[in-house]
């Protein structure tokens, strides 16, 4: 396309606005019934009443701030909202941005637009990562059309406040999607016209943007890897990429498919009829992006996405072969960092982004012209645009059922509240010692597995088994946990006799929280509460301060805790003012906001000013 | 010719797709349970 062309499409309110209306309404149809009032609870995705926004929240503690800043933004959107009505506006944001974001790259008619907000709103990524429960991360994907947009005219240090506008989602999101954005951004940052040291200086600034909106995780987990955080290189096996259609591993993953957890995989997925279809879907869509690179419609963000998502796509692949996952294990053993490559699938975000702007380009080509053929081009483009809908039914309506909302029992905000009301500092060890429950959902026979809502659930800090216990192959496989308290907790209760109040209130611990209806993970058929007896020395020693049907809540001895306020480092205060402070200055400097920011241009179309190379 | 064919042929898949989708959901055939491992819950299943 041209820049004439470009100009022929010039867009009007509707033609803005109609992509985030089809995205809210991707959203609703995606999410449904888990708009209802309640709170939607599914793996990692983890919403309480009344959530706390404290020091923990913001960073403090001993293991990898993984929930940074996520969870503290949505505390304090709670505090003007209730925290259920929170999640689901987060839920629909993701679909809203991701169909926008999408449609505003495509540098042709509304038809194309759209086609290209629809599949990158509903793809088997977004639906694979939201049965995960990772709404944080999809946040970041759903900035990505965004920050690429911004980084393609990543020219001066003048241009950095739209891009770190553009990086306010993967800001929010934290420590996945803020890699997401910095593996997009880079490249095309590098990808700008002029001479090597100019494309250098934007890809220093892009690098520098990322970093600013990353201090709040980044200046936690750098002081959590100095204090024996670390990561278990045992698990690349657990969290490699796999098929999930007939195409194998790197077909699925080709198809923006290919997670890890089989639970993760909407209804009719498998399918050989709807996963051919998509494989076509993804050809074509593959063609259109080919189309649009050769007519130089995109600038920068053309090559520059297409060695994001070349990257990220050769990541994903690491895990499926023997020695990709070798190579894995030895980066992972001489820096826990890349412990973030384990999970492959995740880097495939970015060739998510180019099919569905190649989607864009297949529906431009279909829509040109004006013949009596061409009509029916119009035709097929505006099918094309329906067709990742209809090839992925097992999103729809919560994802057949599975997002459904639960309430909790009053008795879990009264145990936050006695709790919380305490001045005394000291954590709060979880028990049964798993990481992860079932959730009666919908039904008896329908069980939503979740990472127990108490982590989440008090100001304080939470000691939970942060172990990730994996079925492969009909064995249960575990992947060492992170946090060195829990760690510390865990040999504690393994020596004989178990773990009694002073060895764990020196360890910091004030309450013990029984969950009485979770089942025990280590004996089917011992006792209920085989890992609770672990700790029964303590819990006699205690004051029980809450018995109510579900919960259980009990005060170690003040003279057993040696536990100390957890509170946030200078430096880690200074992260989070200047984080703030640049999000703020970018969005009065760029006088502008997400909805504002203006799409690309194709190369020839773009202004002196912006390029003055 | 190219995009007639194009036409035609994405509206055979929607409609094959749709066809799929209406019989799977009449006769609830696709799996309404998801499987969890009794009393121990993983994180998840390979």
């Amino acid at each position: 396309m041209s820049g004439d062309d470009a100009v022929s499409h010039r867009k009007g309110p509707i033609q803005v606005g109609l992509p985030w209306l089809v995205g809210l309404l991707l959203g609703v149809l995606a999410v449904g019934p888990g708009l209802e009032r309640g709170f939607v609870l599914r793996y990692d995705m983890v919403f309480v009443p009344n959530p706390p926004l404290g020091p923990v929240q913001l960073g403090a503690g001993e293991g990898f701030p993984r929930a940074v800043p996520s969870d503290a933004f949505a505390a304090l959107l709670s505090k003007a909202l209730p925290a259920d009505i929170v999640q689901s506006v987060l839920l629909l944001a993701i679909f809203a941005l991701s169909c926008a974001g999408a449609a505003r790259l495509v540098p042709g008619p509304l038809v194309a637009r759209l086609a290209a907000g629809v599949l990158y709103a509903w793809n088997p990524f977004i639906a694979e990562r939201l049965l995960l429960g990772q709404w944080a991360l999809l946040l970041g994907y759903a900035g990505l059309p965004w920050v690429l947009s911004a980084a393609a005219r990543l020219a001066k240090a003048k241009d950095l406040p739209r891009l770190v506008t553009a990086l306010v989602p993967a800001a929010i999101g934290g420590f996945s999607s803020t890699v997401l954005s910095a593996l997009v951004a880079v490249p095309t940052a590098l990808a700008r016209p002029g001479s090597a040291r100019r494309r250098l200086g934007s890809a220093l600034l892009a690098v520098a943007a990322v970093a600013v909106v990353s201090l709040p995780w980044l200046l936690p987990a750098l002081s959590a890897a100095d204090g024996g955080a670390r990561t278990d290189p045992g698990a690349v096996d657990l969290f490699a990429a796999r098929a999930d259609t007939p195409f194998g591993a790197a077909g699925s993953l080709l198809t923006l498919g290919g997670i890890w957890n089989a639970r993760a995989v909407p209804d009719l997925y498998g399918h050989p009829f709807f996963a051919a279809c998509r494989l076509a879907l993804t050809l074509a869509a593959l063609a259109g992006w080919v189309r649009l690179l050769r007519r130089g419609s995109l600038g920068p963000a053309g090559p520059g996405l297409t060695a994001a998502a070349l990257a990220g796509f050769a990541v994903a692949l690491l895990g499926t072969a023997d020695p990709g996952r070798d190579l894995l294990r030895a980066l992972i053993e001489a820096w826990p960092g890349f412990g973030a490559l384990r999970d492959g699938h995740l880097y495939t975000a970015p060739l998510a982004l180019l099919q569905a702007v190649g989607l864009g380009g297949a529906a431009m080509w279909l829509a040109e012209g004006a013949g009596r053929a061409d009509r029916f081009g119009t035709v097929a483009a505006a099918l094309l645009l329906a067709a990742p809908l209809v090839l992925l039914p097992g999103l729809a309506w919560g994802a057949a059922g599975r997002l459904a909302p639960v309430h909790y029992p009053a008795e879990w905000t009264e145990v936050q509240r006695r709790v919380d009301a305490d001045p005394a500092p000291g954590s709060v060890l979880v028990l049964p010692w798993s990481a992860y429950r079932g959730l009666e959902t919908t039904g008896p026979g329908r069980t939503a597995v979740v990472l127990d809502p108490a982590v989440k659930l008090f100001e304080r800090p939470a000691v939970w088994n942060d172990d990730l216990r994996v079925a492969d192959g009909g064995t249960v496989r575990a992947a060492e946990g992170e946090d060195p308290a829990a760690r510390a907790v865990a040999e504690a209760a393994a020596r004989p006799g178990g773990a009694g109040a002073p060895e764990i209130g020196a360890l910091g611990v004030r309450y013990v929280l029984i969950e009485r209806e979770a089942p025990d993970p280590t004996s089917a058929d011992g006792p209920r509460h085989l890992s609770e007896n672990r700790f029964s020395p303590a819990i006699r020693a205690s004051e029980k301060v809450h018995d109510g049907p579900l919960l259980t809540l009990y005060r170690l001895p003040d003279e057993h805790v040696g536990a100390v306020k957890v509170d946030l480092s200078g430096l880690e205060v200074t992260g989070w003012l200047v984080t703030v402070g640049s999000i703020l200055w970018s969005l009065i400097a760029s006088s502008s906001n997400l909805v504002s920011m203006r799409p690309l241009r194709p190369v020839g179309a773009e202004p002196r000013k912006e390029n003055p190379s | 010719m190219i995009k007639i064919l194009a036409a035609c042929v994405i509206g055979a898949a929607l409609a094959g797709g749709l066809a799929l989708v209406g019989t799977t959901v009449a006769t609830n055939s696709s799996a309404t349970a998801e499987p969890v491992n009794e009393s121990l819950y993983n994180y998840g299943d390979r």
